[in-house]
């Protein structure tokens, strides 16, 4: 079967007062479907521009990019929108909700571009919004809900579409320890359901949560190896 | 094929929900903004009524002047350059030559005409008075409302009887009925035989404002300076049967008025004979260009209020670059991001141009109600500045909405 995501010498450059900087520097790496990878590095080691890259939010230098077997670098800007619309799912350390918009129409938001009529938007947000434990809180705007509630919408918001794959960027990192935890959990629970999930994270306890990590310097994978210590919520 | 249509169709209403929302979150600047739009759309939609309205009022004064007649007065042609020398003269003798040898005419209404002062019932009033014959009511398509107009005996008899106009009458007799009264005309005492029926006003004109008198008891008694002979006439007027007639009639009146003025080969006419054809096209040129430079002038501030509106809509896109880019993670297209701000300027504009067109109405009706004067908003011209409203929108909100929609969705969702 072929990798759900398989890059070959990945390279992103950006210019910087004239001088090249190479922020992700000959990457080649598979991910499989159903794996739980955690992405680390420290601030400025490439791991954001690479994960940017695999979402298909930016483009790449150099090096193809698989996603699901297709070829990205030959893709139009509708069509690399269509596959953030219907393979991934991004959860984002800020949540990113729409403000004074209900959980329910934020959770709705993929469906619109998906081209989904309003009654199926309703009734497949709410699920996922159930799924996610927040049945009671539909109608609540962002304001109203406390940061790990916002991180279930958003993760909601991000599994509506039914994705491939989850990526999840510092999505504990405006949340405490046992938020985290929790949030993490759910995580884990929906790769155990077969989802694949791509986590970026500076935060070691964070990335034990996955199976495997990747570690990311200057630019550069340095390790790619599985979690010994795997931790579950309860632990 | 209709299941697509429909969906393209579903696509616009959630950008219509999602623009709504967008400018309920800001109302107060939603409000501002479309109040630009609003006295565009206001102003322009009044400048485009007032215009029709100068137009109606230009084809009922033409209708009070009477259709389809020609005025001879004794002036050196218009058309060509003015000598004092050519002054002219026109006596009721060369009308009669003219109602004698032209086809086609109705009456003709010889004028001799004169501003005096009235008295009567201790009031007085200034006005123009008119000597005038018993045709003078055909051509000018004249009634009285009450009493009886001149006729053929007190023009034989110069009988000091007078007909006198509405704003006369209510000057000098207020509600009081005038007919059977005395007025003095430049003291000289007449009696008041009929009451005209009102004829309005055109073109800033009081069409009431005036007293008929026999053509030859204004020649006798009440003419300050004596006219050059004992027939001599200051106007007359020529009703014809027919357009055509009138036509052929107004070349015919010249000539015959050439030959008995034996105006020679290439001098100019002594005389003018205008048809009210000729006055209603210059007058309807005349206020076409008014109408012209009225929604010119308006389109003015429709143009400030687009700009607004372009304004404000690079304003919302800037401070919405994250969300954009939020949706372009989401699988936003740029056609959708762009149909998001083009429909949010759109319905901005169109909420502007509905308020200022029902503004407009509101002064259309109060122009009628206060100044008499019509102002009609067809339904074209209704639609019309709802659709050209969308268009400003869409004009307007163009740029900004394809600046937005050609944002990198990385670099939008990092922007704070």
């Amino acid at each position: 079967m072929i990798p759900l995501l398989e890059t070959d010498a990945l390279v992103k450059d950006y210019m910087i007062g004239g001088e090249i900087l190479h922020a992700v520097n000959g990457v080649s790496l598979a991910i499989q479907r159903g794996e739980f990878v955690a992405i680390m590095g420290a601030s400025g080691s490439g791991k954001s521009t690479f994960m940017n890259m695999i979402g298909c939010l930016d483009t790449p230098t150099s090096g193809t990019l698989r996603l699901d077997g297709i070829d990205t670098n030959s893709l139009s800007s509708d069509e690399l929108a269509e596959i953030r619309n219907r393979k991934i799912g991004f959860v984002f350390q800020q949540f990113n909700l729409l403000p004074r918009t209900s959980a329910l129409d934020n959770v709705a938001v993929p469906l619109i571009y998906a081209g989904a009529g309003r009654a199926e938007r309703q009734q497949r947000a709410r699920a996922k919004l159930e799924a996610m434990g927040l049945g009671d809180r539909l109608e609540n705007s962002p304001a109203k809900l406390s940061g790990g509630q916002q991180q279930r919408v958003a993760i909601a918001r991000a599994l509506v579409t039914e994705p491939l794959m989850l990526l999840a960027d510092e999505p504990t990192g405006a949340l405490d320890t046992q938020t985290s935890n929790d949030i993490m959990g759910i995580f884990q629970g929906l790769n155990a359901e077969g989802i694949t999930v791509v986590l970026v994270t500076h935060e070691p306890d964070i990335a034990d949560y996955a199976e495997r990590r990747i570690l990311f310097r200057d630019g550069k994978v340095i390790e790619d190896e599985p979690v010994r210590n795997r931790r579950s919520p309860a632990s | 094929m209709i299941a697509r249509l429909w969906r393209s169709l579903a696509g616009w209403g959630i950008n219509v929900a999602i623009a709504l929302t967008a400018l309920r979150v800001n109302l107060m600047r939603s409000i501002l903004t479309t109040l630009g739009v609003m006295i565009g759309v206001f102003s322009v939609i009044l400048a485009v009524a007032i215009g029709a309205g100068a137009q109606v009022s230009v084809t009922e004064s033409i209708g009070a002047l009477g259709a389809n007649m020609a005025i001879v007065v004794p002036e050196p042609d218009s058309d060509g350059p003015r000598r004092t020398t050519d002054r002219g003269r026109l006596t009721e003798r060369d009308i009669k030559a003219i109602a004698k040898q032209v086809p086609g005419i109705t009456a003709t209404a010889p004028q001799l005409r004169t501003r005096v002062q009235l008295v009567a019932a201790g009031r007085n009033a200034t006005t123009e008075v008119i000597g005038a014959t018993p045709d003078y009511a055909i051509v000018s398509n004249v009634n009285t409302d009450e009493g009886r107009f001149i006729e053929q005996s007190d023009v034989n008899a110069s009988s000091r009887v007078a007909v006198i106009g509405q704003t006369v009458a209510t000057r000098l007799f207020g509600t009081y009925d005038p007919v059977g009264e005395t007025v003095r005309i430049n003291r000289v005492p007449f009696r008041i035989v009929g009451l005209l029926e009102s004829k309005g006003s055109s073109f800033g004109n009081d069409n009431d404002d005036l007293v008929i008198v026999p053509l030859g008891t204004l020649r006798q008694r009440l003419l300050d300076t004596p006219a050059q002979g004992p027939d001599d006439i200051h106007i007359a007027f020529v009703g014809f049967d027919d357009e055509p007639s009138l036509i052929a009639g107004q070349k015919e009146t010249k000539k015959i008025l050439r030959e008995r003025y034996r105006v020679a080969k290439g001098k100019i006419n002594p005389f003018t004979v205008r048809t009210t054809t000729e006055i209603a096209e210059v007058t309807g040129e005349a206020t076409q260009i008014f109408q012209a430079l009225l929604v010119a002038i308006a389109s003015i501030s429709l143009l400030v209020g687009g700009i607004g509106i372009m304004n404000i809509m690079l304003v919302s896109v800037t401070e919405r670059t994250r969300e954009i880019g939020l949706r372009m993670a989401l699988g936003a297209k740029r056609a959708d991001i762009r149909n998001q701000f083009l429909v949010e300027a759109a319905v901005l504009c169109v909420i502007g141009g509905g308020v200022g067109l029902a503004l407009a109405k509101v002064a259309a009706l109060a122009f009628v109600a206060y100044a008499d004067f019509p102002a009609p908003i067809g339904f074209g011209v209704a639609v019309g500045a709802i659709l050209f409203s969308a268009v400003i929108g869409l004009a307007f909100g163009g740029w900004p909405a394809i600046r937005a929609s050609r944002l990198s969705p990385i670099e939008a969702l990092r922007s704070e």
